[in-house]
């Protein structure tokens, strides 16, 4: 009895709800209605490009027939939990883009410090070269470092010149090491923008009073600056980690490493399809970003910074 | 402790000449105030003296070593901020101990120079409190302890009273003054507030435009202002014209048994209180009056159109348009230029 009150509480507190944001006659009421204006087309398009997807990719992953999604099946979920394979592309992916993430941090503390510590003489020279890789796009980018490190690549030819070596034995663009310049360049920008509006809100003269006190630039740096970047340092570890994930096209024409996106692009090709396998892979990486996510922000002030 | 001299000293960005050509000397023990509007230079010659800014010409010396050159982790100069600019990552105690850390002081003896501190300025219960739930006037007392904590060459105090109410700027000012007279620490005060520079400040210096225009105990520099700048800026005054021969000065409507260095034209500052209310040969037209609690300022006009601000007494109650008698007391009058 006390479920069908509390439950019929609910609805009437809901029915109520969506009748003053509807016709609101109170600032408070009309202020709602105003985030429910803004906020409406994110939700559709959220509905209509996220949740509707997801919810076929957990069809797709429990069906027998995956191209009419008849039936039931737990094949895919068995096979990804019993595959060694799929746990070694998943340590594969954590591994290395946590380490793209490490050194994209770290780069992006050192250019946001520059940046918003010092008055640089082509400053904005330096914010568009550190945020164009932002606007390239995956396959672009691995095209630069074939140009750079491929068989025919300006470092390869140079080295393969100068030790005599073979250039073919050089070429490291299809190597691990060419496709980690390519995820560390593509991820710095996200790194250095969010470190950046950090940095903007470091106490200037708390740095000043360290250095006054006898710190050392250094010293400041580790004792004062770099505790009150911390939620910023968290913050782009977040965004960087998330997207360093997400690259595909680098990944995809160097196809020197076996991360998560050329796994699921693998399952859904001509010769290997299994796209039940690939769905149970796309769930398991959906989920794992949420629950990433929200244990990332623990880290993170609420004023601080936005991921 | 030590004295801190400014030789010839010159700050410019660019074309903008922020200070331009200071000697000054903070003496050993001294609390020097350093008043000036907006844009004067004040903080410039305060970052300066710390080791922020590097001067364009002229040098500083710590008792006579010359530190210009020296970066400011090595100047050993205490900084207490307007803002307060506390770590708010660490406690009371650890702000207070950071100075001592990073001189080498060992863990146990730099604890027991912070709670003294600590004690010493009434906040010894908030030492494992962060900064950032103190109120204003705890968190100024924080960072003053931990300017003193590595007992400076030189207490640089830029602003540290605005932004508190008055009372607790009132109580602040007394302790702080009390305090540093006591610890017998070298200081340079800057502030706008030229009350809380006088009650404060063994010496004040008044800068304008960058150029150091007066430096003198308060009293002198209230009663003998060097020019027209010194005499607006400190306190207020009207300035009147007039006319100097054989000991005397012919202001037109009147004349004052007043000695100028020489015959001639001259011009004579008179502070508020030169005016006397209620008798005197001089006519005067009410033309403004603002009540200020326990005064009231009067702004009156002279038969000769001449404007000058007097106070009167909170209960008097003066309106526009009242005709009142005047007279000029010629002790509290200082004559400021001849030609």
């Amino acid at each position: 009895m006390s479920v069908r009150k509390s439950a019929t509480a609910s609805v009437r507190r809901i029915a109520t709800l969506a009748s003053t944001t509807a016709r609101p006659t109170t600032e408070r009421e009309r202020e709602r209605r105003r985030i429910a204006v803004l906020c409406l087309p994110f939700f559709a398009l959220a509905i209509v490009a996220g949740f509707v997807p997801l919810a076929m990719l957990v069809r797709i992953s429990f069906a027998e027939d995956t191209i009419w999604m008849v039936g039931w099946s737990f094949g895919a979920w068995e096979t990804l939990a019993t595959t060694p394979a799929y746990r070694r592309v998943a340590w594969n992916t954590l591994w290395f883009v946590g380490l793209a993430t490490a050194v994209s941090v770290a780069l992006g503390v050192a250019v946001a410090h520059a940046l918003e510590k010092y008055d640089l003489p082509a400053e904005r020279v330096v914010v568009a070269a550190v945020s164009f890789p932002i606007a390239l796009p995956g396959i672009v980018v691995a095209y630069l470092i074939t140009v750079l490190l491929g068989n025919q690549g300006v470092v390869t030819n140079a080295i393969a010149t100068v030790t005599g070596a073979s250039a073919l034995d050089l070429a490291s663009a299809t190597a691990i090491t060419g496709l980690f310049l390519g995820y560390v360049y593509s991820l710095l920008p996200r790194a250095t923008m969010v470190l950046r509006g950090t940095y903007a809100a470091v106490n200037t003269q708390a740095e000043e009073a360290a250095r006054a006190l006898g710190a050392s630039r250094w010293e400041t740096f580790y004792h004062v600056t770099l505790p009150e970047i911390r939620p910023g340092i968290a913050a782009a570890a977040i965004l960087t980690f998330r997207s360093g994930l997400a690259i595909f096209g680098t990944v995809l024409i160097l196809q020197s490493h076996q991360v998560v996106t050329l796994q699921i692009h693998n399952e859904i090709s001509v010769g290997s399809y299994a796209p039940d396998v690939a769905a149970a892979i796309g769930l398991v990486y959906v989920v794992f970003i949420v629950a990433f996510t929200f244990v990332g922000l623990r880290f993170v002030d609420d004023d601080a910074v936005e991921v | 402790m030590s004295d801190v001299t400014l030789e010839s000293l010159t700050k410019a960005y660019g074309d903008e000449v922020a200070v331009d050509g200071i000697d000054l000397t903070i003496r050993d023990g001294e609390i020097l105030g350093v008043v000036g509007p907006s844009g004067c230079g004040k903080t410039t010659t305060l970052r300066t003296i710390a080791g922020f800014e590097t001067p364009t010409q002229g040098r500083v010396l710590f008792d006579g070593v010359d530190v210009t050159h020296v970066p400011p982790e090595e100047r050993n100069v205490g900084l207490v901020f307007q803002s307060y600019a506390l770590f708010d990552t660490m406690t009371v105690r650890e702000n207070v101990a950071f100075g001592p850390k990073m001189h080498g002081v060992p863990k146990a003896e730099r604890r027991k120079r912070a709670d003294e501190l600590l004690a010493m300025l009434d906040i010894a219960e908030l030492a494992d409190r962060r900064p950032t739930t103190l109120s204003g006037g705890q968190q100024q007392r924080v960072g003053l302890a931990r300017a003193l904590a590595i007992e400076p060459h030189v207490l640089l105090l830029d602003e540290p009273m605005t932004g508190l109410d008055a009372e607790l700027k009132t109580r602040l000012r007394d302790e702080i003054g009390g305090l540093l007279a006591d610890l017998e620490v070298t200081a340079l005060y800057v502030t706008h507030d030229q009350e809380e520079a006088m009650a404060m400040c063994d010496r004040i210096a008044v800068l304008a435009d960058g150029t150091l225009e007066q430096v003198g105990p308060p009293a002198e520099i209230y009663r003998r202002p060097a020019n027209p700048f010194v005499a607006n800026f400190v306190g207020s005054s009207t300035l009147l014209e007039g006319v100097a021969e054989n000991g005397r000065v012919d202001l037109g409507f009147t004349e004052l048994p007043v000695a100028a260095e020489t015959n001639g034209s001259v011009r004579i500052a008179a502070r508020p209180a030169a005016f006397e209310l209620g008798s005197g040969p001089l006519e005067a037209d009410v033309a403004d009056v603002t009540y200020l609690g326990d005064r009231t300022r009067l702004t009156a006009t002279l038969p000769d159109d001449t404007t000058v601000t007097l106070h009167a007494d909170g209960i008097d109650g003066y309106r526009v348009g009242d005709s009142v008698p005047l007279s000029i007391d010629e002790q509290r009058v200082h004559v400021l230029e001849t030609d």
